[in-house]
Order: C-alpha cells, then sequence, then structure tokens
C-alpha cells in the first residue's frame, strides 16, 4: 500500500479562512502518556506544529535519597526507577558496587542473574506489545499479553517473592539458592509462552489497520539517534546496530552472544513505529531462546554457592566506577563514586526513557494528533525512568 | 395508511419505547459478556447474581444517582440539550423499523428515507455536545466526528438505495417483503459497504476516532457526568440496535425463516442480534482508523463499490422486469 | 486565582429517595464503580494486572472504561503522588462527580513508601483527598486490590447518603488552584493543605 497522504482540513479552517492555534496539554494525566509525562502541543487542526515533553512529575530524588542508604539499601529504589525492568536494574547496580569491591561472583549467581535478566526482558516487552494496540485502539491483544506475564511472574515470584520488584540480587551474588524444581517449571513456561505468542501475534503482525497506523509513522533517523543518545530497541529499530549484552558482554553474556550462544541483535531500518513494534517482538523470542540456554547451562553446573559473605557492615573502598548495562528500554547506567562511606557519595543514574523521550520534539513536529499517540506508544518509556 | 384511534398511537408509542430502553441494554451486556469470553475472561458476574446480568441495571441506577455537572466554560443549553438530541433521533428511527408486517411502530410509506434521515440527526447532538463543553478534546473530536459524517453518509445511502431500487420500493416492509434469498449474492457489495459505513456512522471501532480514549479521553463527552453521559452511552447502543436490525431487514430478509406467520418478529430480532453481534466483534480485534485514512477509505473505496453496486442493481432490475 | 465552585450535589433520585429505596440505590452503586486509574508509577502495572483475564475486576462490577474523571465513580490512586503532580491528583478527583470513592493502591500513595524521606514525593494522597480504602503493599498484589474494592463494596452498602453531607467538602475546593509548592523566596516551602476529615465522620 502507497503511503497515504496525510493531509487533513477540520473546522472552521477549511476554506482559506484564518486559524487559530490550539495550545493543548497531554498530561500529566492522559490516557495516552502511560503514566504521568506531559507534552505541550501546538495544534493547527489536527496536525501537531510543536510538541515539548515536560519531566518532572514523577520525580522522586531516588539519587538524593541513594546517598543515606546503605549499600544493601538502595537496591530498593535502584529497582524501582523503571518499574517495568526492575530486576535489570539491580544487576547494574551490583556490578557496579562489585566491581568496586573487587568482588568475584559465583557462576551460578551469574547464570541465575542472566536468565531471571532475560525473563524480565521478556515481561517488559509483553507489557510493550499489550498496551501499544491498546494506544491504537485495539483491546484484545492486552489481555493475551498479560496472559503470558502472569505466568512469568509465576516463575519468578517463585524464586525471588516478588511479581515486580525481585529484590533477588544482593552484593556479591543472589539472595537464596534455587528451590528445588524451579529450572523444569521455568522450561515448561518458556515452552508455554511461545506455544501461545503467536495468539498474539496474531492479532499484531499481518493486521491491515496496524500496518497503516505504524508504517513509515514517526520515522527517526540514525542521525538523530546519535545525536540524542537513543539507545536500546528504539535505536536498533533505526539501524543502529548496538547492544551492550554484545559489545561490552557483562555477566555470562560472552558466551551467550559467544559463536555458540543463541544471542543475536535484532535489528531494523526503518526507523518508524512499525519498525520498533518488530524489533520488541522479535527480541521476545531472542530473550526466551537465551532464557532457555541459561536454563540448560544452570541445569548443566554442579551445585555451589550463589552468594560470598558479606561483611557486617558493608563499606566500598574510595573511588569510582561507571557501569553501563542493556536493560530492556536500552542503556542504563550507575555512575557510582565512593568516599570509603557505607552508603554512596553519589550515584547517579543513566536512564534510557531521558533520552529516548527527549528526542519526541523533534519527531512530533508536522504529524497528526492520532499519529503523535501512535509515536509516543512506539518510544516505549517508563516514566519513573524518565524522572527518576 | 391506516387511521389509528388515539389509544392505538399511545400503545404504540409505548411498545416502541418498552423497546427502546431495553433492546440497547441487552446488546451492553451482549458485548459485555462477549467481549470478555473473546479476551479469556468472564465479565461482570456479581451484579444480580446469575452472571451478572442486571450489570446495565446497576450501572441505570448509579447513573440517576451521580452529580450532574456542567462545566463553567460550557454553553450551558446546548450542553444540556445534547443527549437528548442524540437520543431522540434513534427512537424516532426505531419506530420506523419493522419487525413483522404487522409489527411496526409507524408504517410510513418512505420509512427507509425517514430512518436514514432521523438517524443522521444524532451527529448533530454529538456535535453540539463537542462544541459546547468548551474543552479541546471534545471540540476535536466533534470536528472529527463531523468529517467523519461526511465520509459516510453518501455510501451509506448509495448502499440503501441500490436495496429500495431492487425493490422497487422505499418503504422498509415492503423491500422486506419483496427480498429472494437471490438478494444475498445480488447485493452482498452493498451490504458490505452499508455495513462499514454504519459502523463509522455509529462511531464504534474501528472508527471511533471521535471517542478515541487513548486520543481524546472520551472525544465529546468528556465532560458529561451522570444521567446525561448515560444518554449518550444509551443512543451509542441504541444505534446498534438500529443499524443491526436496519441491516436485518435489507438485506437479510427481515422476518423470512421457519413459521414466519407467527415468529416473523423474532426471526427478525434474531438476525439483528446476530449483527450487533459482528458489530461488537469487530471492536474486540481491530484497532482504530486514522480520520484522514477513514475518508480515504470512504471515498476510494466505498463509494465506488456502491456505485457499483448500484449498477448492477440496475441492470439486474431491467433484466427481470 | 481560585474559582468559587458550587456545592457538589447528589443526582435528583438519591436526594428525594425514600428509605427502601436506599437499599437499591446503595446496590446500583456497588456494582457499578465505574473506576478511573490515576496510575502514577509501579503499581499502575498492578492495577493493570488486577483488571486482566486472571484477576478480573470486572466481575465485581468495577469497570475500567471511564478515560476521564467525569466518568468514574471510583479513582485509584496507584502510584508515588509527588509534590509536582498534587494539585493534578487534586484537580481530578474534584472533576469526579459525587457520590465518589478513592482507593489508595500501594504504600507510596499510602504514606510515601520508600520514598518516605524524599524531598519531592507527598507523603501519602490522603493529605490532598479523602481516602475510603487504603492497600498496602509495594506494588500490593491485585489479590490484594480485589479485597480493598470488596470492603469498599461493603462500605457503600451500608452507606446513607444526603446532599447536606457533601456540603463541607467545598471549602477544601480553593486548595486545587493553589501551588502545592510556592516559588523558592516566597517564604514557606509548602502550603499546608487543607485537612480532611475522614469521610465517616461526615455522613
Amino acid at each position: 500500500m502507497t503511503q497515504a497522504p496525510r493531509e487533513l482540513t477540520v473546522g472552521v479552517g477549511a476554506g482559506g479562512l484564518a486559524t487559530a492555534d490550539m495550545v493543548l496539554n497531554i498530561g500529566p494525566q492522559h490516557p495516552a502518556t502511560h503514566g504521568v509525562l506531559r507534552l505541550r502541543i501546538t495544534l493547527d487542526g489536527e496536525r501537531v506544529l510543536k510538541a515539548e515533553p515536560i519531566v518532572g512529575y514523577m520525580h522522586r530524588g531516588a539519587e538524593k535519597l541513594f546517598e543515606v542508604r546503605d549499600y544493601r539499601q538502595i537496591l530498593v529504589l535502584a529497582n524501582r526507577h523503571d518499574w517495568l525492568s526492575a530486576f535489570s536494574n539491580e544487576i547494574g547496580l551490583v556490578l557496579a558496587v562489585e566491581r568496586m569491591l573487587g568482588m568475584d561472583v559465583p557462576e551460578r549467581a551469574t547464570w541465575t542473574r542472566t536468565l531471571m535478566a532475560e525473563l524480565n526482558r521478556v515481561l517488559n516487552h509483553l507489557m510493550f506489545l499489550g498496551s501499544y494496540p491498546l494506544e491504537l485502539g485495539a483491546i484484545t491483544p492486552i489481555f493475551y499479553a498479560f496472559r503470558e506475564r502472569e505466568d512469568l511472574q509465576a516463575v519468578m515470584e517463585e524464586i525471588s517473592g516478588g511479581r515486580m520488584h525481585y529484590m533477588f540480587n544482593r552484593v556479591g551474588g543472589l539472595r537464596d539458592d534455587l528451590p528445588s524444581g524451579w529450572l523444569g517449571r521455568v522450561e515448561a513456561t518458556i515452552a508455554q509462552v511461545r506455544r501461545r505468542l503467536p495468539d498474539l501475534e496474531s492479532l499484531i503482525v499481518g493486521n491491515e489497520i496496524l500496518h497503516a497506523r505504524t508504517r513509515g509513522v514517526g520515522v527517526l533517523d540514525v542521525g538523530v539517534v546519535t545525536s540524542y543518545g537513543v539507545s536500546g530497541p528504539i535505536a536498533r529499530a533505526s539501524g543502529l546496530d548496538i547492544d551492550l549484552r554484545r559489545d561490552q558482554p557483562y555477566l555470562a553474556y560472552d558466551e551467550v552472544f559467544g559463536a555458540d550462544g543463541p544471542g543475536r541483535v535484532v535489528t531494523r531500518t526503518g526507523g518508524d513505529c512499525q519498525a520498533r513494534l518488530e524489533v520488541l517482538l522479535e527480541q521476545v523470542h531472542v530473550s526466551l531462546d537465551i532464557a532457555e540456554y541459561c536454563v540448560q547451562r544452570l541445569g548443566s553446573l554442579e551445585r555451589g554457592p550463589v552468594n560470598v559473605k558479606l561483611p557486617k557492615v558493608l563499606k566500598v573502598p574510595e573511588g569510582a566506577d561507571y557501569v553501563a548495562t542493556e536493560n530492556p528500554l536500552g542503556m542504563n547506567g550507575y555512575y557510582l563514586v565512593s568516599r570509603g562511606e557505607k552508603t554512596p557519595w553519589r550515584l547517579k543514574l543513566r536512564s534510557a526513557s531521558f533520552n529516548n523521550v527527549a528526542v519526541l520534539g523533534e519527531l512530533l513536529e508536522g504529524t497528526l494528533l492520532a499519529d503523535m499517540v501512535a509515536i509516543l506508544g512506539s518510544m516505549f518509556f517508563v516514566v519513573g525512568d524518565i524522572d527518576k | 395508511m391506516v387511521d389509528l384511534s388515539w389509544f392505538d398511537v399511545v400503545l404504540r408509542a409505548v411498545i416502541v419505547l418498552v423497546g427502546f430502553l431495553t433492546m440497547p441494554l441487552l446488546v451492553g451486556q451482549t458485548e459485555h459478556k462477549v467481549m470478555a469470553h473473546m479476551q479469556g475472561r468472564l465479565g461482570p458476574m456479581y451484579a444480580g447474581g446469575f452472571h451478572g446480568w442486571a450489570q446495565l441495571i446497576a450501572d441505570g441506577v448509579k447513573f440517576t444517582q451521580k452529580e450532574d455537572i456542567v462545566p463553567a466554560a460550557a454553553d450551558r443549553g446546548a450542553f444540556r440539550w445534547a443527549p437528548a438530541v442524540a437520543l431522540v433521533s434513534y427512537l424516532l428511527a426505531l419506530a420506523a423499523v419493522p419487525f413483522s408486517p404487522s409489527m411496526v411502530g409507524a408504517d410510513v410509506p418512505g420509512s427507509l428515507l425517514l430512518v436514514l434521515a432521523v438517524s443522521g440527526i444524532g451527529t448533530v447532538g454529538t456535535l453540539m455536545a463537542g462544541w459546547s463543553s468548551g474543552n479541546k478534546y471534545s471540540l476535536i473530536g466533534a470536528m472529527r466526528s463531523a468529517a467523519q459524517l461526511v465520509s459516510y453518509e453518501l455510501p451509506l445511502i448509495l448502499a440503501s438505495a441500490s436495496f429500495a431500487m431492487a425493490a422497487g420500493t422505499l418503504s422498509l416492509t415492503g423491500i422486506a417483503h419483496a427480498w429472494t434469498p437471490v438478494w444475498l449474492i445480488w447485493q452482498l457489495p452493498g451490504a458490505l459497504v452499508f455495513l462499514v459505513a454504519a459502523t463509522a456512522e455509529l462511531q464504534r471501532p474501528p472508527f471511533d476516532m471521535p471517542v478515541a480514549d487513548s486520543e481524546l479521553v472520551m472525544g465529546p463527552y468528556t465532560e458529561y457526568t451522570g444521567l446525561r453521559f448515560a444518554f449518550f452511552l444509551l443512543s451509542e447502543y441504541a444505534g446498534i440496535v438500529v443499524m443491526s436490525l436496519l441491516f436485518a431487514v435489507l438485506y437479510l430478509g427481515g422476518w423470512t425463516g421457519p413459521f414466519d406467520d407467527a415468529l416473523g418478529w423474532l426471526w427478525t430480532l434474531l438476525k439483528g442480534f446476530l449483527v450487533a453481534v459482528v458489530i461488537i466483534w469487530m471492536r474486540v480485534s481491530w484497532p482504530r482508523l486514522r480520520e484522514d485514512q477513514l475518508q480515504r477509505f470512504a471515498w476510494l473505496g466505498l463509494v465506488p463499490v456502491a456505485l457499483l453496486q448500484l449498477a448492477i442493481t440496475a441492470v439486474g432490475v431491467v433484466l427481470t422486469a | 486565582m481560585t474559582v468559587d465552585l458550587p456545592t457538589p450535589r447528589v443526582g435528583p433520585l438519591q436526594d428525594a429517595a425514600p428509605k427502601p429505596m436506599r437499599l437499591v440505590l446503595n446496590w446500583g452503586r456497588r456494582y457499578s464503580l465505574w473506576v478511573f486509574n490515576f496510575g502514577l508509577a509501579c503499581c499502575a502495572i498492578e492495577f493493570i494486572a488486577a483488571s486482566m483475564a486472571r484477576h478480573d475486576f470486572i466481575r465485581l462490577g468495577v469497570i475500567p472504561f471511564a478515560p476521564g474523571p467525569r466518568q468514574a465513580d471510583l479513582m485509584v490512586v496507584s502510584g508515588t503522588v509527588t509534590d509536582k503532580m498534587a494539585p493534578a491528583v487534586r484537580r481530578l478527583y474534584d472533576q469526579m462527580p459525587e457520590p465518589k470513592y478513592v482507593i489508595s493502591f500501594g504504600a507510596c500513595s499510602n504514606s510515601g513508601g520508600p520514598y518516605w524521606d524524599s524531598y519531592a514525593v507527598t507523603k501519602g494522597v490522603d493529605q490532598l483527598i479523602p481516602v475510603d480504602v487504603y492497600v498496602p503493599g509495594c506494588p500490593p498484589r491485585p489479590e490484594a486490590l480485589l479485597h480493598g474494592i470488596l470492603r469498599l463494596q461493603d462500605k457503600i452498602a451500608a452507606e446513607q447518603l444526603s446532599t447536606r453531607s457533601y456540603a463541607d467538602r467545598r471549602r477544601l475546593a480553593g486548595a486545587v488552584t493553589r501551588p502545592a509548592v510556592q516559588e523558592p523566596g516566597a517564604g514557606a516551602t509548602r502550603v499546608p493543605v487543607a485537612p480532611v476529615a475522614p469521610r465517616e465522620a461526615r455522613s
């Protein structure tokens, strides 16, 4: 289908009469901003002339609070800035602390972390696959997405006790060993999700209306991606082939993304909403592959410790370190500065959504109001990850 | 037309009103349940005990108790009257739709014309609501619904004209009498155009841009509370009833079926109900189109098909005459 | 700028109803709770999970089809309320028509939760609006929300409404348009929000 000419004149502006621009506040509480992002847009009819994201409605001051929590407690807050990828958030932080302490983490813990990080990525992407069609008016996919989410959450809950905020990482490893028989249940759940995923896909992929709403809409070119520091699936949908799991391996990713591993980086070149949707959809499959591989590796490892005994008072030696991880939403970084106290002196967060949303001003100009919602949804941000 | 005593008039009016108040609720409850089961849920289960059958009654009881807010920036008169305008149009339309040769609220000669004319008035209510609310989302929603009116009304009328031409009458009763099973194939393109255009007129997904909740909160109805909002909801579902029954009468032969001497009205109801389920089904499965995409679709897709159908019908009528 | 809001009034039927009618009226309100999700943070995801197939609060007559406050009966505040967001929370609450109910879902909106010592977080949404049911947890499980809804429904069933009981909410309406945080240098940093009496005290 050729690109429909997106020309629409509405209301009294029709016959070349003078029109007045309308300033419309989308948010801070609006069904499309899932959370509290606010957009101030100037409209001419339905066409967006100017769009300005206004952030800060979810600013909870986590970075300041890090400075009065000890290294065990900061996990609680680090967990919550991006509430869809809690486990991945924990990992970045514990890796930073462990590296500054010069700690060696048992292999069993590393593989379990990798497994759970990938399951978390699937959970995260499933949320997108449900909520994005919802923003485009399709109400059913989210029910299918949450069916899978509930099953995966049950597995995650069994090991960690949490449905969303797992708090399962500790500095030096994991909180507990794996429950007996858990790996088998993970494998069964992965197989089940894989079996039922086509139900969800058939509602999204190949739907003509969804294609019409996403193809060629909100094209983000690589130049803008690099200049704004956009990362993650959004950047990869524009053709920027970058993934920290492969390019700067942490956890067990150098084996996963190695020659024999199942890991591969999903990219598209379109840069439009459809490309972003496709990247996220395919990443679910890749992550399920990786998770399955991790389960097999964990099964072949012999039993052993999953954590390192910590001193009563955990103090990180003076210095600074920066650890970046590939979170489901994009690059997530922790810059940790310690003065040898039991609390960090400064812990700076680099969160993916902040940069990914900054590009909206560039992307929304000249689009239609309906496309604005499609683009906003496709940028897949979490407001807590923007405002911290 | 037969002369009616005043008692007959009142009786018919009351029956139509009761039908108008109950059938939309039936469709609404069906929507709750059908949608829920398509999505792996149960839908309302508690209100009224058995499978939540009284959910919409509870909704109604609640709506009567809600505070009636007229925003300070609203145009009070237009704001207050908009739900009534939306509601009355479908009430009048329902009165002219026949359930069986004898069961029709008002058997007027040009009933097809009447039904199409008054059901278009409903959009005026939406426009009034959007303009008078003093809310930008409402305004955009109203403008969208006006734009939508312009693009779907033509295919709707062209498709209806084809049925009228095939039957040689503008009376709905007459069209249903003239119906033969051949119509199912002969009038199929026109029927599809009618169904699509009717969905657009009803502002139902995938053509619900005027009320697109993820874009415009609730479109023209954003500022409405309590009973006034309930009236808009009722008119939406009454619209589904009217359009489904119209489709059943025009294309599915209305009361034609086994034992249609005694059970004709039941056949009309059943066929209309099936069409309503299809309209619900569309909501469950599809995302929303964009306003300009609908217009493109209407002018480049629906109108040519409807014109083609008219030509086919004309040839058919001439050949069989 | 303060706007003089009219005294909230309940609909005509509720006002004029004789006693036996109240049973029916309360039943209607109980099983038709159109919910407006004030989704702010993590808890909003668990709220969505509660509306999905496994937990499905639509069974209880909690209908999540109200995208705006005007059509809602129940507001579920799920997530961290920040001081910057506080005026919006209050405004949306005021936009809801009476009779209206609020469930505070999760530790953050109950009390500030893990952000209890943050400079930017409101320590509980009950500083802004009256809350009927508090659901604890961080985030609470969807089952906890279901339980909260059942408690609210019990409460509604035992309720007795009249226009008079809403009259004293009027004095609070001015607080909406005041900024929760004054500009720096203007003296005090926080404008105290008028205390809100618990709902029982008024009926």
